[in-house]
């Protein structure tokens, strides 16, 4: 630094370095952030997070409105599953309403090997299988991995109509397989 | 008899006092870590009781049944009495520190003095040994034979050397004020608003600034820089003997805060519908969350830097501020 440039720093900078105005700017910007609403979730205990629809996490099978199953055992999704996770055994259900007779007999998926493509979702002619929004899959054992039909048929916790993409208030279910964490989509809030 | 009860009732103080400063960091690390929590706009410990509130005794229990680990080539007896020697000084400071006049004990109608001792040297006496705590991180951090560490000390030791001066000086001033070096008496020529920040105001930014690198605390916190010494004096050590560090470092923080209120905020003086111990706590905190917002707002000074402020702006300014005052008194 020559002696142009050391003349060069104005009466202003030296006023602003000698009341330290800037560390008070920054202090002020601290503080201020002090007293602002924190954005940390209180997962699991108080909050949860309930996922856009169009996520894809485990997987569900649908029914009709009449209540009967649409998945038609086709076994399309096990062919389009790249890790080979799904099993389809199909079977004739003998209502006579022809290729709606086919129904699967056993539907099972490894979650260890599944990696949530969504080929499988993709495949499906009949929109029965949909990847839905649970996502805390921890369990105890091996044999929880193994999701058969009549788990997945079950009711949705999260209905597909509902928008998702919130926060809402939640509570941690422990039982002998693992830990479940049960959304009350009654009450929602989004943090930003 | 009566010196029996006098001898007694000095003993009973004295282990308050440390009981207290024993206790100082399970609030202290509570505080600092809602503090920087909030400032990060997250919320700090939350799981561990309400409001996280029993966080700081999970933490207590965790320091006290880890493993004391002593690297190989280490200087064994220096490495074991280090932690002692940081952690002695800062205790002996509260022997004359006041934290109020006196009261009156109910029932037995007997006068208590809210100080253990009133030294006539007092300012001198908590400057002098507070500076001897440094010897106990330039040890730990030579005993560890370890590069971070001893990097850690030796610029612990260079950065002592530079703001204990400044600290010292700044100081000077508030005793030319008072007229005397009993820390009693200094508060006591504050009283009725005659705070000396008013009349001190240079002389307390030098002593804020100095006193917050002789706490070791960001933006000075050479000694324990993180980003470039790993932990800096304390990387090898677990267990409590590294809770002592801590300990010493939490209660030097409360030191420069206790001598900053009563150097220039008048100590326990306030308006009396609260009584003076409170008004003293509540300036304590003020100061402590002071320096905690600090920490979470700037960065951490480089070595060189920081040597540059001490010797070459707080060093010059604080004798000028002592010949001003020293001016205007006359």
């Amino acid at each position: 630094m020559n002696k142009n440039e050391k003349c060069n720093i104005s009466i202003r900078d030296l006023l602003k370095k000698v009341f330290f105005v800037d560390l008070i700017q920054g202090l002020a910007v601290t503080f201020g952030y002090t007293f602002t609403k924190t954005i940390t979730m209180r997962y699991p205990d108080e909050e949860t997070w309930v996922p856009y629809s169009r996520f894809r996490g485990l997987h569900t099978l649908n029914r009709n409105k009449e209540g009967r199953e649409l998945c038609v055992g086709c076994e399309l999704c096990a062919k389009s599953c790249p890790t080979q996770c799904i099993t389809v055994v199909p079977m004739e259900d003998k209502t006579g309403k022809g290729i709606a007779d086919r129904v699967a007999a056993r539907w099972e998926i490894n979650l260890l090997r599944c990696m949530f493509c969504g080929l499988c979702e993709d495949a499906c002619p009949t929109e029965a299988l949909r990847l839905g929004r649970q996502y805390e899959l921890a369990g105890k054992t091996m044999q929880r991995q193994l999701r058969s039909k009549e788990e997945l048929l079950g009711p949705q916790p999260v209905p597909f109509d509902f928008e998702g993409g919130v926060i809402t208030r939640a509570r941690l279910e422990r039982d002998e397989d693992g830990v479940v964490v049960k959304a009350d989509l009654s009450s929602q809030k989004r943090w930003w | 008899m009566v010196n029996v009860l006098e001898v007694l009732l000095i003993c009973v103080k004295v282990v308050i006092v440390s009981l207290i400063l024993f206790m100082l960091p399970l609030p202290l690390t509570y505080m600092e870590r809602k503090v920087a929590g909030h400032i990060q706009v997250r919320l700090g410990p939350f799981r561990t009781g309400p409001h996280g509130l029993l966080q700081p005794f999970a933490d207590m229990l965790k320091l006290m049944f880890k493993e004391d680990v002593i690297p190989a080539k280490a200087d064994r007896f220096l490495f074991k009495i280090a932690p002692i020697i940081a952690m002695v000084p800062v205790f002996a400071v509260y022997a004359t520190v006041p934290f109020g006049e006196s009261v009156t004990i109910p029932f037995i109608n007997k006068e208590l003095t809210l100080y253990i001792s009133d030294m006539n040297v007092g300012i001198l006496y908590v400057l002098a040994i507070a500076g001897l705590s440094v010897y106990g991180i330039i040890l730990g951090g030579w005993a560890s034979n370890s590069k971070y560490p001893m990097l850690g000390g030796l610029r612990s030791s260079a950065q002592m050397i530079s703001y204990e001066l400044a600290l010292s000086f700044a100081a000077v001033g508030v005793v030319m004020m008072a007229n005397s070096l009993s820390l009693l008496d200094i508060v006591k020529g504050q009283y009725g608003w005659h705070w000396n920040i008013i009349y001190q105001p240079v002389g307390f930014f030098i002593f804020l600034i100095a006193g917050v690198a002789e706490i070791n605390r960001i933006p000075f916190d050479m000694p324990e820089d993180e980003g470039t010494l790993g932990a800096g004096y304390h990387a090898e050590y677990s267990a409590m003997r590294f809770a002592f560090f801590m300990l010493t470092e939490y209660v030097a923080m409360v030191t420069i805060s206790t001598l900053g209120v009563i150097l220039f905020f008048g100590g326990w003086d306030g308006p009396s519908f609260l009584p003076g111990i409170v008004w003293f706590v509540l300036k304590v905190v003020a100061f402590i969350y002071l320096f905690m917002w600090v920490r979470f707002t700037f960065p951490r000074y480089r070595f060189d830097q920081l040597m540059t402020i001490g010797w070459k702006i707080l060093l010059p300014l604080s004798l000028l501020n002592i010949l001003v005052t020293g001016l205007v008194i006359i």
